[in-house]
């Protein structure tokens, strides 16, 4: 059977706590860069729980948006998440995030396990390249490139359902979990281009070891975006096909 | 209605020295054994770099030793990756005319074009490109086989003229098939005249669907070989068991693991966006449809437990259209090799005889020997 990860599940004891509920979330006119590459397969088992797969190959997926208006006001958010599989399912795991916004970083890790941290986080766009760069602790830690955008349809652009780390309580624990959040997105308009990684610090994103050294591809979406109602975690510690359950069972 | 067997060729981890090996014995065992039981065609697959699920990259080689340990099951060649960076257009059609002749003129021959991001990237293809590569060289394969000498000023290929040799044994030439995994590739084999070589499974009624269209197109086709190879190919998981209950249990382990393996690996659509690649293309997004049922029942369509309920399944395939089913009789070795080879040959015994004495297919067209 496929492989599965070998990471040590205290890693994914220091999320966020989770608390769902609240209005629902759309965000209009949202900007959203995504910047996959290869990762090499040495490290690869080690950056995933035992719940989940690797790819074959496995991946870098970044993803930052560039959100003008929330409840929560205007942010900018960032992720560097490593493609995987719960179970049969195509998902991407997220261990850090940075965030610009206090506010922002409040209603994301409560509503949905976003491990967000606070940083400096710069998304552009230029006609001949779109980019991301995270700045935290004085040093950048991300610098994610679109370069030569061509239109595309926003049909063509797949996002992973992402897994948050957080803490849940459950029969009156708070215990480790790994939060399906899976956006809907309504396109405006996409970009394709080729990708540039040109910083990248795996230890700043809960990732140490990975290393992205194969540039796979990029695109840039303007899409209103609708924040989910949660329903399915990850139990990180389980084998894949006894892992997911449902947040209220 | 005809039966063939199916190989991706899927092996266990660990990965020991033998085990590639001892998976491969395994497979021409079978095919050994489907050829005297009266199968009519074995195909495999070109895969590459996916892990457990194929290790079927080099299907040229392992069918001919399944032609040379077998006198009259026919050769598929499902598919030949249509695409410069896995396959010359030249020497796929030089190895398909020598696998025709040392088969005694037994192959058929796939064509297709990849779904993974694993193999495309893995080759450095261009996803936008497969398409029309694919396209172009279906439409000069059957030159190659029939013009004395060939020679082309094409898009992605051209070359001076050149006796392309040696010739098929099959005149004019081996029947073409195109896999059909994503929605509308289906008309893209009856535009050109090929045969459907469906490599999802899909329940009975979107099935019917798309043979109809099929049906309805290929009748207006321009065919890219010398002939129309009208015929409808779809895959299937067999196990067949006098216990129906087992049978179907130990079936649904089989299609349950082989759609597991499939998720593993990154479609084309998932790591590149193109609209080359509308859908996920050979993962399973319409094989789950086909495998999953109510708790307790057993999906539609498949071809598992026992002989009784496996002949009103093909009888229903048959309704809407199918000419030949493929079935995959393992994955990673679920099954052990004396329960397959046991299925088999109770499938042959009890199954098969029902379905012998029925006219020919629908597919009078379908002449691929000489």
């Amino acid at each position: 059977m496929p492989l599965t990860g070998t990471r040590a599940t205290t890693d994914f004891e220091h999320g966020p706590l989770l608390q769902p509920g609240g209005d629902p979330w759309t965000l209009p006119g949202v900007q959203v860069l995504q910047v996959m590459y290869e990762l090499e397969q040495a490290a690869m088992t080690s950056l995933l729980p035992p719940a989940l797969h690797p790819t074959i190959p496995p991946t870098l997926v970044i993803t930052a948006w560039r959100v003008p208006e929330s409840p929560a006001g205007p942010f900018t958010l960032a992720e560097a998440k490593v493609g995987c599989r719960a179970g049969a399912r195509p998902r991407a795991l997220s261990v850090e995030a940075f965030c610009d916004s206090a506010e922002a970083r409040g209603a994301l890790a409560a509503r949905w396990g976003y491990p967000v941290r606070d940083a400096e986080v710069e998304f552009a766009r230029r006609y001949d390249r779109c980019w991301v760069t995270v700045r935290s602790g004085g040093r950048i830690v991300l610098d994610a490139h679109l370069v030569d955008p061509e239109a595309i349809s926003g049909n063509d652009i797949q996002y992973l359902a992402t897994l948050n780390t957080a803490r849940v309580e459950r029969d009156g624990a708070t215990v480790a979990r790994l939060v399906q959040v899976d956006p809907e997105y309504q396109f405006h308009s996409a970009d394709r281009g080729m990708p540039e990684l040109l910083a990248f610090d795996g230890e700043a994103w809960g990732l140490p070891g990975a290393e992205p050294y194969w540039p796979v591809s990029a695109s840039f979406a303007v899409a209103d975006v609708t924040m989910p109602e949660l329903r399915y975690l990850v139990d990180p510690a389980k084998p894949p096909l006894a892992a997911v359950e449902r947040l209220h069972a | 209605m005809k039966f063939g067997i199916f190989y991706e060729i899927s092996v266990p981890r660990p990965w020991g020295p033998r085990t590639e090996y001892e998976v491969y014995q395994n497979c021409l065992e079978q095919v050994k054994l489907a050829d005297e039981l009266g199968f009519d065609q074995v195909w495999a697959v070109e895969h590459h770099f996916l892990e457990e699920y194929s290790h079927c990259s080099a299907p040229e080689v392992f069918l001919t030793a399944c032609a040379m340990v077998t006198k009259n099951i026919r050769i598929g060649r499902g598919i030949v990756v249509c695409v410069p960076e896995f396959n010359s257009p030249v020497k796929a059609a030089e190895v398909a005319a020598t696998m025709d002749i040392v088969s005694g003129g037994r192959l058929e021959f796939g064509t297709g074009r990849s779904a993974t991001w694993t193999e495309l990237g893995g080759m450095s293809a261009d996803p936008d490109e497969t398409k029309k590569t694919w396209d172009e060289w279906v439409r000069i394969i059957p030159r190659m086989w029939t013009e004395e000498r060939f020679g082309y000023q094409g898009r992605a290929f051209s070359m001076p003229q050149r006796a392309v040799l040696p010739k098929p044994l099959q005149k004019p030439h081996p029947p073409m098939w195109v896999a059909v995994t994503s929605p509308g590739t289906e008309l893209d084999a009856a535009d050109r005249g090929m045969g459907s070589l469906g490599l999802t499974f899909g329940g009975f009624a979107e099935q019917e669907k798309k043979i109809a269209e099929y049906r309805r197109r290929i009748r207006y086709c321009d065919p890219v070989g010398s002939f129309v190879n009208e015929q409808v190919n779809t895959v299937n998981f067999l196990f067949c068991h006098e216990d129906n209950e087992y049978g179907a249990k130990t079936g649904q382990r089989l299609a349950g693991t082989f759609n597991y393996l499939a998720e593993q690996l990154l479609a084309a659509r998932q790591a590149y966006p193109t609209r080359s690649y509308p859908n996920l293309g050979l993962l399973p997004a319409l094989r789950r449809e086909a495998t999953s049922a109510p708790e307790g029942q057993i999906p539609e369509g498949l071809c598992i437990g026992n002989p009784d309920r496996i002949v009103e399944v093909i009888k229903k395939w048959e309704s809407v259209g199918v000419d030949r089913i493929n079935f995959l009789l393992n994955a990673i070795e679920t099954v052990p090799q004396e329960e397959v080879l046991a299925s088999l040959r109770l499938f042959a015994k009890e199954v098969m005889p029902k379905f012998a004495e029925k006219p020919a297919p629908r597919a009078p067209a379908a002449v691929g020997g000489d």
